[in-house]
């Protein structure tokens, strides 16, 4: 098999002495990150993401037995390099990285996908296919699976004693994945013996570069796992910048795929009822705004109702006055009526 | 350069090819390209089938490609199956014939878009004969898949199936040479 196709000296060279100039090959900023796309699809647990040329296609499954695994297999699709059945050194860091980063950092609640405690639970299975390979394979690969887990919903279950029945899609609504919060990664590497930063490193840059650190934390800020490869030395002040610039980094990538679920649950939303079935689960902030907005229309429906009500017994009483009766009440009013109707002259002038 | 992407009959397929490249010493072959298909199902790692299918496709593809053009060289090809209809779940699991023509339109398209020399033209059709409507939708007839190369020639014939009668599979050509020539 092929190796990777190593950069020459004055390749080298040459990107090494652009970034102490402060220059990146691709014109970007050091601490930018490339554009990120992402796309859903027809089926539920599909995400397409593109981050530069280097794109993923994780599947999330459902099968019965077992609990969640996450497969990261390279094909020779992402680069020659890459043999099947052979896994290279990438490989194994991108799946020990996911592994410490989503499944340990218990993202998602594993005891959410358990039917019946020792007897049943759904296995979830998620395939990252990596279809394209430039550079920043571990953040791709991190947004891919965070925002099919997301975006993917397990069918609904009804537990009756030992007896478990599994709707379909057909029959109930499918239900989201419990996750507890959505960490994302970014990539340092280090350059020019660790003078020089670059977030979101590209393919060449990342065959020269010295030393790189992966930070992984949700957009609360919590750190889940830092890793550090490359012989550099770090300065531990220079890691706490990291997850600094990470914390910005992993708000605003949070942003777009939150972002794009929602365009994708609007765009699932034909009759306008699923928004309100979804809402509470899909996007908790949205459903917020909604509950803001339903309470203010009850409000304002409710003010009317008094206005109209107030209005109307106003109406009421200038008709009752104008016929005579006297604000005493219809009792009087009714008695004077019956007693003139029988006659009973006297009494009615006492009245 | 963007790879070549391909649906058909709902299953969508995105093909690779990295080639002539460097062969491992036991595949080399003398005068002619080694030729390589690796087949990666949506979900799950490759089972049998996909070596089935592989294998398939390889012997087909050998015919194609001017192999005798780059001899000493490896041609590798990756498919992968990106999606698979909701009716996929309820075939048989031996039944590889319904994606075995987007595998090929994939295949032809990927090789093209890879600048690899082709003698001729490929492509690929899936004809089902069913006994009648509702043994159709019990599965019970027939699938053929057809492969054409430009002059018409049927380079690829695939049947599963109960039981069929060599007109039904007569008919069944006719009707794919009809939808693949025009």
């Amino acid at each position: 098999m092929p190796r990777e196709a190593e950069l020459s000296l004055n390749e080298r060279e040459f990107i090494l002495q652009a970034l102490r100039e402060n220059v990146r090959l691709d014109g970007r900023a050091f601490d930018d990150i490339r554009e990120l796309q992402l796309s859903f699809g027809d089926e539920y647990g599909v995400a397409d993401v593109r981050l530069g040329k280097t794109s993923h296609n994780p599947f999330p499954d459902r099968k019965f037995d077992g609990i969640f695994t996450i497969s990261t297999e390279f094909s020779p699709m992402a680069s020659p390099a890459f043999e099947v059945g052979r896994p290279t050194e990438a490989e194994t860091l991108l799946s020990r990285l996911l592994e410490k980063a989503i499944r340990r950092s218990s993202a998602l609640d594993t005891e959410g996908l358990c039917i019946i405690a020792g007897l049943k639970c759904f296995a979830l299975r998620a395939d990252v296919h990596v279809l394209d390979h430039d550079g920043g394979l571990v953040d791709a690969a991190c947004i891919a699976l965070v925002a099919a887990l997301r975006h993917f919903r397990r069918p609904d279950v009804r537990v009756e004693g030992e007896n478990v029945t599994v709707y379909s899609v057909r029959e109930r609504e499918p239900v989201p994945l419990s996750l507890l919060h959505h960490p994302l990664c970014v990539t340092f590497s280090y350059f020019n013996g660790g003078e020089v930063v670059l977030v979101d490193a590209n393919l060449v840059e990342e065959q020269v570069r010295e030393a790189e650190v992966v930070v992984t934390m949700n957009r609360h800020g919590e750190v889940c796992q830092v890793a550090k490869y490359g012989g550099l030395p770090i300065d531990a002040l220079a890691l706490l910048n990291c997850t600094n610039v990470a914390l910005a980094k992993v708000q605003m990538l949070d942003k777009v795929i939150q972002q794009r679920l929602e365009e994708d649950a609007k765009r699932r939303d034909k009759g306008g009822l699923m928004a309100e079935l979804n809402g509470d689960t899909l996007h908790k902030d949205d459903d917020r705004l909604d509950r803001t907005t339903d309470w203010l229309a009850w409000v304002s429906e409710w003010i009317e109702k008094a206005i109209g009500l107030t209005v109307g017994v106003v109406a009421q009483r200038y008709a009752v006055r104008c016929m005579g009766v006297s604000e005493g009440g219809t009792g009087r009013g009714k008695a004077r009526a019956r007693a003139l109707e029988e006659g009973e002259g006297e009494t009615v002038r006492a009245m | 350069m963007p790879a070549p992407t391909h649906s058909q009959n709902g299953y969508t397929v995105i093909g690779a090819v990295n080639g002539p490249i460097e062969v491992q010493r036991r595949d080399e072959i003398p005068d002619e390209a080694a030729i390589e298909v690796n087949v990666r199902p949506a979900t799950g790692i490759g089972s049998p089938k996909e070596r089935h299918i592989e294998h398939i496709l390889t012997a087909l593809l050998r015919n194609i490609i001017l192999t005798h053009d780059y001899p000493r060289t490896l041609i590798q090809l990756t498919l992968q199956i990106l999606s698979v209809p909701a009716t996929h779940s309820t075939l048989p699991s031996s039944s590889s014939l319904p994606i075995l023509p987007a595998l090929i339109n994939t295949a032809y398209a990927t090789l093209l878009a890879g600048s690899i020399r082709l003698s001729t033209t490929l492509t690929a059709v899936l004809v089902a004969v069913p006994k009648s409507e509702l043994e159709a939708v019990a599965q019970k007839g027939s699938s053929h898949v057809f492969a054409f190369d430009g002059r018409g020639e049927a380079v690829l014939v695939h049947s599963e199936g109960k039981k069929f009668e060599i007109e039904e599979w007569e008919q069944a050509c006719e009707a794919a040479r009809g939808c693949v020539l025009g």
